[in-house]
């Protein structure tokens, strides 16, 4: 089959300037914006914090630890997926991304638990912008998870319906442009999963 | 594109005539759902002029009751309905027209009009790719743009109407869901939100994209410093935007927080028509801080596009190396750096602590030195030029005039002391408009005239192009200059006839509003001019012919934009892209009027970089 002649350029594995593929570059960029959103919203929570008048504090709920564990979780999950693509051992892969699914789905389950347990105490989105400050993140971050989880999913629904056919699977593997698409995904989780472990770093600092 | 296999690697260019349009090309696919970087240029070219169009319509429309507010016009009633009761536009309406004329001029046309053309045109062009990074998201990019416009035109046809509390969406004003605040903080703020995060995922898509293809995918020999000072001026605009456009993003997501879930991040202690409402701790002056973090990079990522174009017109239509090319790369670069730590000086009269205004003082008044440098070197290039004045180099030379002229009064602004007198005042939109608003619509033009051949095969029509100048240059004068003698005058307001002392600059404000209706009907040209020479304007004539494919180079430019075949072609090149051997100001040397960054290096001769 032909490619356009852009798919061509595309395919091309290195630059000659970055060493990198174009499409990961920009997703690095893409971490650097995603990365100033964040920092935008604990700074504020750090200017608001500063005005003593106003501020409430009170102890971040266990509930997030649990979700940062669930997170690391994803990572090393899908990173596992990733090699095991990368090694042709596609039975692995398919349950590897499927438990980095579950984990990720356990991950937005804990957050929204923990934002009962806020509830419970008291806490609720308008009681103290202390409060709100977290919801805000929390709610930021999980959006970034969600879009992570229905890539993900695309992925998965990809690898179980050609579970049966080993031609199409074998042809998969030397196939750049899918294997590109997935390492651009699992970059994107680390990311995604490395910044709630500084949110919640920066938030146990600041509820204490 | 599952079958794909090792042979596309070695296959990298394709032969002969019928192949070149390899995938089938609906209608759809072409000119609708297209993820060429020309047709997207197009998009945007389009779509901006449209933009532009219904922006300045808003401001003539307030341009009526600022210059005549006693007068009545009774066509306004026919088509504004009850925005215009008697033929008076109303207040709540007068802000509406504001509000809105600000957005979508600075976002949709200068912003998005201006990167999203340009990138989308030049960069593959002029470093020599064949498409964007990721063509899709570069289409994506466009659609966010596209859906982002048609929620903010939306906003106008709703019962409580647009977003009225300025373009820089301040709460209070702007963090209650009530429209006894103000009809425009109702469905219509919350438009102007959803509007604006589109608008902020178009700009991140677009700019990472750019950035990526700069950055990785440039042609052999197409080192940094061989580089057009478009393409430097692209890129630093895609980076301030990329590390900017999140706080505003940021803002925004706080603010809707108040509107919808009562959350009280800008809000405290709001008394409405008696009633104590429960919000508590919040304050504006945050949402100051994430507006102006975005707001004040934003008026280079305005600015800096503007540059580059004027920088490549100047140079090529004085035909004459541009004047310093490092030293305008390096103060690009110190803009960047210097826009994220100066945006307090929107804030001088917040309350801001006095030291620190200081040092936002200070940072600002650093702006002028590389702005200056550049200012330097555009003179230094038409200096003793044989400049052809033709359409695109008048408004470049025009560019070079405002940004003088703006620039001056930023100086003046600069200084806490005496900005806390001119805050909010006419001196400030007089600062602004000419700086920014009319600069950029010169670097605008200046680009649009200069590579419309590139875009459709055609030249735009001269004759209308130097009207359009001399109307544009003359008029934004006429309108903008006399405002720095409003003194005190303060900007936004519906009517100042209850300030006597205000009472003699009556004059000054019908004749600002006159000058503004000819300047929006000499803009009208313009228009007429572009759609009329998509189709029938000037064919760009063939000059030589290779393998089926014609060829021209209409300003004889050394860049690689020419190298490429003049009909559209995906791919740009029928063959192997281009390598370069020089740098993209080689006019006027070694007896040549020009030589092509393709043209390699004769022994002996030494590389410019
Ligand atoms: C020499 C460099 C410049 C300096 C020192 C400067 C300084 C300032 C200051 C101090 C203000 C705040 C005035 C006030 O609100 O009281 C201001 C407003 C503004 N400037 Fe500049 N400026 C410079 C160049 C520019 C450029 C190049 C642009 C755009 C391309 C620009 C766009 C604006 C805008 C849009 C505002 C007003 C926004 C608003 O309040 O609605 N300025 N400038
Ligand atoms: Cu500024």
């Amino acid at each position: 089959m032909n490619l356009t002649l852009s798919e061509q350029d595309l395919l091309r594995e290195k630059t000659e300037y970055t060493g990198v593929h174009p499409q990961k570059f920009a997703l690095w960029i893409a971490m650097a914006s995603m990365s100033m959103f964040f920092a935008a919203l604990t700074s504020a929570l750090l200017v608001k914090k500063g005005d003593y008048r106003s501020w409430e504090g009170f102890r971040l709920p266990m509930v997030f630890l649990f979700s940062t564990v669930a997170v690391i979780g994803v990572s090393v999950c899908i990173h596992a997926a990733l090699i095991s693509y990368r090694k042709a051992k596609f039975v692995q892969f398919r349950w590897l991304m499927f438990f980095s699914f579950l984990l990720g789905c356990l991950f937005l389950a804990l957050q929204l638990k923990g934002w009962g347990v806020m509830k419970q105490g008291g806490m609720t989105i308008t009681e103290n912008l202390s409060g709100s400050f977290i919801y805000v993140i929390t709610a930021a971050h999980g959006v970034h998870i969600i879009a992570g989880l229905v890539v993900m999913l695309v992925f998965i629904v990809h690898a179980f319906r050609n579970r049966k056919d080993p031609i199409y699977e074998l042809r998969d593997i030397i196939n750049p442009k899918r294997q590109l698409n997935l390492e651009l995904l699992v970059s994107y989780w680390h990311y995604v999963d490395a910044v709630w472990v500084y949110l919640y770093v920066f938030l146990y600092l600041n509820y204490r | 594109m599952e079958t794909a296999t090792a042979h596309v690697t070695h296959h990298d260019h394709v032969h002969g005539h019928e192949e070149h349009h390899h995938e089938e090309e609906t209608f759809l696919t072409k000119y609708v759902f297209s993820q060429d970087h020309k047709m997207i240029s197009k998009q945007f070219v389009i779509t901006g002029i449209f933009w532009g169009i219904v922006g300045g319509l808003l401001s003539i429309l307030f341009r009526l009751q600022l210059g005549w507010p006693n007068e009545t016009f009774p066509f306004l009633e026919t088509f504004l309905g009850k925005w215009a009761e008697g033929g008076k536009i109303s207040q709540e309406f007068y802000y509406a027209l504001v509000t809105m004329h600000g957005t979508i001029l600075v976002f949709f046309v200068l912003t998005g009009g201006l990167s999203g053309t340009f990138a989308n045109l030049l960069i593959p062009y002029q470093v020599g790719v064949r498409d964007m990074a990721s063509p899709f998201i570069n289409m994506l990019s466009y659609w966010f743009f596209l859906s982002a416009g048609i929620v903010m035109f939306f906003s106008f046809f709703i019962q409580t109407g647009p977003a009225s509390g300025g373009w820089t969406a301040y709460p209070p004003i702007n963090g209650l869901r009530d429209t006894a605040v103000n009809l425009g903080s109702g469905l219509g703020f919350d438009l102007w939100i959803l509007g604006m995060t589109l608008f902020i995922v178009s700009s991140l898509l677009g700019g990472l994209n750019y950035i990526a293809t700069i950055l990785n995918m440039r042609t052999k020999g197409m080192s940094m410093f061989r580089m057009p000072l478009t393409i430097w001026a692209i890129l630093f605009t895609a980076v301030i935007g990329v590390l900017s456009f999140p706080a505003l993003l940021a803002g925004c997501v706080l603010l809707e927080f108040d509107r919808l879930l009562d959350t009280s991040f800008y809000l405290n202690n709001i008394i409405i028509n008696g009633n104590l409402l429960g919000y508590k701790g919040g304050s504006p002056i945050l949402f100051q801080h994430l507006f102006w973090f975005l707001g004040h990079p934003e008026v280079y990522i305005i600015i800096l596009p503007a540059m580059g174009l004027v920088s490549e017109v100047l140079a090529t239509q004085s035909r004459k190396p541009i004047f310093g090319y490092k030293a305008m790369v390096f103060s690009i670069l110190a803009i960047l750096v210097l826009s994220f730590i100066v945006w307090a000086h929107h804030m001088f009269v917040t309350g801001l602590n006095p030291n620190l205004g200081a040092v936002f003082t200070f940072f600002t008044l650093l702006i002028a030195i590389p702005s200056a440098i550049k200012v330097f070197n555009w003179i230094g290039t038409i200096w003793k030029g044989k400049v052809r004045l033709v359409t695109p180099a008048l408004f470049a030379i025009g560019f070079v005039s405002m940004f003088i002229t703006g620039g001056l009064t930023g100086i003046i602004l600069g200084n806490s002391a005496i900005d806390i007198q001119l805050h909010d005042t006419m001196f400030v939109v007089a600062h602004f408009h000419i700086v920014m608003g009319v600069s950029a619509f010169f670097g605008m033009f200046a680009g649009v005239y200069h590579w419309f051949p590139r875009l459709y095969g055609r030249y735009m029509n001269e004759t209308l192009g130097q009207i359009h100048f001399y109307i544009t240059l003359l008029g934004a004068y006429a309108i903008f200059f006399p405002m720095h003698f409003m003194t005190g005058l303060p900007r936004r307001y519906y009517t100042y006839a209850n300030f006597e002392t205000f009472n003699n600059f009556n004059f000054l404000a019908e004749f600002i509003s006159i000058a503004a209706i000819i300047v929006f009907l000499g803009q009208l040209l313009f228009v007429i001019n572009f759609f009329y020479s998509i189709f029938k304007g000037r064919k760009v004539l063939a000059e030589k012919t290779v393998d089926g494919y014609d060829y021209a180079n209409p300003w004889g430019t050394t860049t690689l934009e020419w190298s490429a075949p003049i009909e559209r072609l995906h791919g740009n090149w029928p063959g192997d892209i281009p390598t370069v051997h020089r740098w993209p100001y080689d006019y006027s040397v070694n007896g040549r009027e020009y030589i092509p960054q393709t043209e390699p290096l004769k022994p002996g001769e030494v590389s410019h970089d």
